[in-house]
């Protein structure tokens, strides 16, 4: 009993200081990243090769002022960022980074972690819209409205792309997904899901090219125009943090999270493990940024298009065939 | 307008071109930097790099100005003060106080040209950063450069000079002026 306390502690430790570090280090990648495709260097000038940078804009954050504008309305504008900031802290909690002795390395073994993760990331959407509309801004309302209208539309895509893993890994619980994908991954054997999970992961972190609630050129910054501070920082945080637990979803769910090519789960060492998930998240975490200084932005009617009249069918059609597969193969069906 | 294309199916599917697409931006990560490291990176400099005007020492490192105010009348944003004096030697005439206020020069080079005396250099220092109005207006001290520093700017000028003469010439061939003189700023056209 003793040990599990301590273990527990330690993996929530670890956990909140890696999802943490994960998020303030993707603000300093994704100015690198940005500046190295357009052939510019980014942030050098703290740090070596500018990597404390974040420390740097942290700081600065913390000491503007936090300025509230006159029209807003003040409780739910000062709510708003945390809203959003805090359920994207949550869902991390479920996903899992290897196994240690058998247990599984994971803030909370949750035995339905992907329905919590889905539930408890969707909330993230009312900070955004919130804090749009308390903004009393045309701008910010219109940027609040458009991102919940995306998010809807996007999240069934999503959850059915998820269904049909689930249906394959045959649990709910991450740590047992990522068990049952030993040697052979979902991406394989779900690779349309596998693609409709990658195209929504970007809509529902609200990422390029989705990008709808801040949407610069029209929106001005969108949900966020009227922020400043350390309340802008934190709907960025929610957003680089929702960004981690995605690409730690797609590698868990779809990538084999711990698993190693060619290793038996059970064999692998724990750290090893671990290491390949951190690798795997942080490839799909890099995914973020490169697709971001890459493609253009969708215009909001094709960006409705393509959710409504392309992928949920899509995912609709993915799901009654995975289902049919599984009939057909019997109870043993999926990973057996 | 509606115009009708016949798109393939692959690119409707838009995903090529997303692949493509990366494809490029992964390439352009691994190019060479354009960007230039300004401080530790020196902005290059040639012999026609139209610097801070500065004055010339002589080879006996005393000022080649004669201070005869014609940069100073030359100067189109009234940058340049002079107080002449009289000295011992043989030139007779030295600037007591030649002051080029950095803050009003336009960098246009036309004391450059003026200066009888070849005295007076575009220099190839770009650099003027001060915390003060004062210390833009450079004095005797600040302004005064060894005479080597100028040799090469000397001669790109000289050489730009006898081009523009010989257009020059040509030019007055072509229009029957015998009267056409050279004028470095060519204001006399
Ligand atoms: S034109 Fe030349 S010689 Fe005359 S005052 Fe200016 S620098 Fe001195
Ligand atoms: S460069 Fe032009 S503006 Fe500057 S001091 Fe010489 S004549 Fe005046």
């Amino acid at each position: 009993m003793e040990i599990t306390w301590i273990r527990a502690a330690l993996t929530l430790l670890v956990g909140f200081g890696l999802m943490m570090s994960l998020a303030a280090g993707m603000s300093l990648v994704e100015r690198k990243l940005s500046a190295f495709i357009q052939e510019r260097h980014g942030p050098n000038r703290v740090g070596p090769f500018g990597l404390l940078q974040p420390m740097a804009d942290l700081i600065k954050f913390v000491f503007k002022e936090e300025y509230v504008p006159n029209s807003v309305n003040p409780l739910i504008y000062k709510l708003a960022p945390a809203i959003a900031a805090v359920p994207a802290m949550m869902t991390f909690a479920a996903i899992p980074f290897g196994f240690l002795d058998g247990q599984p390395l994971v803030i909370a073994n949750i035995n339905i972690g992907v329905l919590y993760v889905l539930a408890v990331g969707s909330l993230g959407i009312y900070g955004i819209i919130l804090g749009g509309w308390s903004s009393n801004n045309k701008y910010s309302l219109l940027g609040g409205l458009r991102a919940s209208a995306q998010m809807v539309s996007y999240e069934i895509s999503l959850v059915l792309s998820l269904v049909a893993v689930i249906a394959v890994s045959g649990s709910l619980n991450m740590s047992e997904v990522v068990a049952a994908q030993d040697h052979h991954w979902n991406v394989f054997l779900q690779p349309v899901a596998c693609l409709i999970f990658l195209v929504t992961m970007f809509a529902e972190t609200n990422r390029h090219p989705f990008d709808f609630a801040e949407c610069e050129p029209e929106l001005v910054g969108g949900f966020h125009t009227e922020y400043a501070g350390m309340r802008f920082a934190l709907f960025f945080l929610g957003e680089y943090i929702a960004m981690v637990v995605m690409s730690g979803l797609m590698a868990a769910l779809f990538f084999g999270g711990c698993d190693v090519p060619f290793l038996d789960i059970a064999d692998t060492p724990w750290w090893l493990g671990a290491l390949a998930m951190l690798g795997k998240t942080a490839f799909f975490l890099l995914l973020f940024v490169w697709v971001r200084w890459t493609l253009p932005r969708f215009r909001y009617d094709q960006l409705m298009w393509l959710g409504w009249r392309v992928l949920l069918p899509l995912s609709l059609a993915n799901l009654a065939i995975t289902g049919l597969v599984l009939a057909l193969l019997g109870p043993e069906g999926g990973h057996a | 307008m509606r115009k009708s294309y016949s798109l393939s199916l692959a690119q409707r599917l838009y995903l090529p071109a997303v692949a493509k697409g990366l494809a490029v931006t992964l390439r352009y990560i691994f190019r060479p930097r354009f960007t230039r490291q300004y401080p530790e990176e020196p902005i290059p400099k040639t012999v026609a790099t139209r610097g801070q005007p500065r004055l010339r020492l002589n080879e006996e490192k005393a000022p080649a100005c004669v201070s005869c105010g014609m940069c100073e009348y030359a100067c189109p944003a009234f940058a340049i003060t002079i107080d002449g004096g009289e000295t011992d030697r043989m030139i007779e005439r030295e600037p007591k106080r030649f002051e080029i206020d950095m803050l009003r020069c336009i960098l246009c080079g036309f004391c450059e040209e003026a200066c009888p005396k070849e005295a007076i250099f575009m220099s190839q220092e770009l650099e003027m950063a001060g915390y003060t109005r004062e210390e833009h207006v450079l004095g005797l001290d600040r302004l005064l450069r060894p005479n080597e520093e100028f040799e090469q700017r000397r001669q790109f000028l000289e050489g730009n000079h006898q081009r523009w003469q010989q257009d020059d010439n040509a030019e007055a061939a072509r229009s029957g002026n015998k009267d056409h003189h050279y004028s470095p700023t060519g204001s006399s056209r």
